[in-house]
């Protein structure tokens, strides 16, 4: 088995990027969202009173408007409910960013991650009225609703790794045009806010407490972090061969070079104390890429800003990276768009490909005083201009599930 | 598509055009499990996890959980020579899991506000939450996630299974627990999230190993394949759910088990593929095919 797919890793033909859209608390458009990431923006706001809400002040990354895709009736979009206008809006964006011909185009396949749509969607019902939750009915999935109104005709899944759910459906999306089983994948997601979820986790006490200063609750790698600060959006790709796209004109945005994959398999919500596990995933993808520590340029650390999690991540890299580790900078975009929870690792293989293209890396704003026990290259406050062919996005969800994303330059 | 048997003396008959895509090993089943019990039977299973583990570990856990977990030990029990667990991945692929939580959180919250939540409602009622829970039970360290969550979960969870054992996935990777759970009728809950009813959670845990190449039967420890078709000619999702779904498949596993010849089931995925599993003959080639 080894031998055929290591044998298949040598044959195979580089799966690249073609399209590309995310909805996010820093803007609709890529070219917005990356402007103000390097700019340093926060897109974290206060938010309520609610009553459903945990505290009376609570700090979110909210979207504060989801875009009608292209050619669809505005009022037919506002009557869907937010989880599937917040899906469906960057997967429009991505198809056409694509730019397929609509006379030709391909067998197209759709992987969706997303980790808790049930329990979502039954809350958007239940808080406009509905009684659904109670009903004993079995409502299609998502996924199909959106494959159906993208005329998708493809495989169509739903995979769900928690806070690695979008990280998930790339390399699923990658797996399957490698496989020829589709002409083209798009896969990615999306998440958005909701009471109770922000409830679960501000009992978790996952949340940060802070209620002062919006822009700086979420402080990843800093010594004074409490928590994440819950975000919504995500970004959705479009993935098919390099030959295929090259044939057709395609704007290559990047390659998916590399996915690696592991579980901790010690706790249902807590990393693993220690880090071998994130590091095997970390180092797996980086082999799949065929690529050494050496060559990579950027890594934008999953790191939300708890103190448990951002130590365990920043031991994972160290091992992963080895003797490398100090020449490669890190950052945390979560101090600026909050944790997209679901939407959190397709978002952040984004800036991956913004890093790349700008050849420069964004900052985690809010390190005034990096932790000492996470002791890596950091980026803070400001871009660093930085030689980036190559960067590495590490998601970690609950259950222990790890995994990390290498993205290319396109050849 | 539907389920069942499909007859056709067990064999998949292969078109012309149907070719077999390069370099695409067979999936063998292992071993498998099938539970239902009925929901008011579910708690004394939550009490008494199994292996070693603690008793609390299931405490907050969901129901289709509880029961995917005790199929996979089930299963996992009947293994002559289960290869080491470190390398194994998990799918689980549930309807609906999380609905009776997900219904008492919720009545709970319009009273009492956020802090009637559980902690414990995202990590323990969600998608990838079966999947975890096996993960960690067993201490494994290849992936895991959730998969469908919908009417269509079989066969999403069966491709994404082939996904991931015939794809270049970890090398380290040498099995995958596919884990597919559905109360036979959805409970109705009442308003404070209460199940009306005493339903049957089924689950079903089916350990897939990869075949080192078709005419490999080294490895094959049931005389069970594993196929999966793409079809092309198909337009559109055109899935529908088919009746008695899990409940066939998981008869049909037993019916190879037992030695049928002529044991045959399939489940259309979404969008055009099509599993099927059928009872193996070592002369005969198995693997991924995609019609052209």
């Amino acid at each position: 088995m080894s031998g055929i797919r290591a044998e298949r890793r040598e044959a195979r033909e580089p799966v690249v990027i073609t399209g590309l859209s995310a909805v996010s608390p820093l803007g609709n458009t890529c070219e917005q969202i990356v402007d103000r990431l390097f700019a340093g923006c926060s897109g974290v706001r206060a938010i309520g009173p609610d009553p459903r809400a945990r505290t009376t002040r609570q700090f979110v990354a909210p979207v504060t408007e989801i875009p009608t895709p292209a050619g669809m009736d505005p009022h037919a979009f506002a009557d869907l409910d937010r989880l599937e206008q917040i899906c469906l809006a960057p997967l429009a964006g991505a198809l056409a960013d694509a730019g397929f011909d609509p006379q030709a185009r391909p067998r197209l396949g759709l992987v969706l991650g997303l980790g808790a749509e049930h329990l979502k969607s039954w809350e958007l019902d239940f808080f406009s009225g509905g009684t659904r939750v109670f009903e004993p009915r079995r409502d299609p999935a998502l996924v199909h609703r959106l494959a159906g109104r993208l005329g998708i005709d493809g495989p169509a899944v739903t995979v769900a790794a928690a806070c690695a759910s979008s990280g998930y459906a790339l390399g699923m999306a990658r797996a399957w045009v490698e496989s020829g089983w589709v002409d083209a994948c798009v896969a990615g997601g999306c998440d958005i806010l909701s009471p109770t979820s922000m409830a679960a986790f501000y009992n978790l006490r996952a949340l940060s407490r802070r209620d002062d200063d919006p822009a700086k609750a979420s402080r990843p790698f800093d010594r004074a972090r409490d928590g994440f600060v819950m975000g919504e959006g995500g970004a959705f790709f479009v993935l098919e061969r390099q030959k295929t796209a090259v044939a057709r004109g395609a704007r290559l945005r990047g390659e998916l070079a590399g996915v690696g994959t592991s579980s901790d398999g010690v706790h249902m919500v807590m990393p693993s104390s220690d880090p071998v596990q994130a590091a095997r995933a970390i180092s797996a993808a980086l082999a799949d890429a065929g690529v050494v520590p050496g060559d990579v340029g950027y890594v934008n650390a999953h790191a939300a800003g708890t103190p448990v999690g951002d130590v365990a991540e920043a031991g994972a890299i160290r091992i992963a990276l080895g003797e490398a580790t100090d020449a490669v900078p890190v950052s945390s975009t979560k101090s600026m768009t909050g944790h997209l929870v679901s939407g959190a690792a397709a978002f952040e293989a984004l800036v991956c490909l913004a890093a790349i293209e700008r050849q420069a890396v964004p900052p985690t704003v809010n390190l005034d005083d990096p932790d000492p026990n996470c002791p890596l290259d950091h980026v803070p406050h400001v871009p660093r201009a930085h030689p980036v062919d190559v960067a590495v996005s590490n998601s970690f969800g609950f259950g222990g599930s790890n995994l990390c994303l290498v993205l290319r330059r396109a050849a | 598509m539907a389920g069942g048997d499909t007859g056709g003396g067990g064999e998949v008959s292969m078109n012309e055009s149907t070719r077999q895509t390069q370099h695409q090993p067979g999936v063998t089943i292992g071993c498998h499990a099938f539970l239902e019990p009925r929901l008011s039977e579910i708690g004394e299973l939550r009490d008494q996890p199994g292996l070693d583990l603690p008793p609390r570990f299931l405490r907050h856990a969901d129901e289709h959980t509880v029961v995917g977990v005790h199929a996979v030990l089930a299963a996992r029990a009947t293994h002559p020579a289960m290869p080491p667990v470190a390398g194994h991945a998990v799918v689980a692929a549930p309807c609906q899991a999380g609905r009776i939580a997900g219904g008492k959180t919720l009545a709970q919250m319009a009273v009492g506000g956020g802090v009637t939540v559980s902690p414990h409602i995202v990590p323990q009622c969600s998608l990838h939450s079966i999947a975890g829970a096996v993960s960690v039970a067993l201490g494994m360290h290849g992936p895991h996630l959730g998969v469908g969550g919908g009417p269509e979960a079989l066969g999403e969870g069966l491709l994404v299974a082939a996904s991931l054992l015939l794809s270049s996935g970890d090398p380290n990777c040498n099995g995958v627990w596919l884990i597919a759970t559905e109360w036979d009728e959805e409970p109705p809950l009442d308003h404070a999230g209460t199940p009306l009813t005493n339903p049957r959670c089924r689950g079903l845990a089916v350990f897939l190993e990869p075949l080192s190449s078709p005419e490999d039967g080294g490895t094959m420890l049931q005389p069970l394949a594993f196929e999966l078709r793409m079809k092309r000619s198909v337009r559109g999702p055109q899935f529908q759910e088919p009746a008695g779904g899990l409940v066939a498949f998981a008869r049909a596993l037993d019916m190879c088990r037992e030695g049928a010849a002529l044991a045959s089931w399939a489940v259309a995925c979404p969008g055009g593929g099509e599993i099927r599993v059928r009872s193996r003959s070592r002369s005969v080639a198995c693997g991924l095919r995609e019609a052209a």
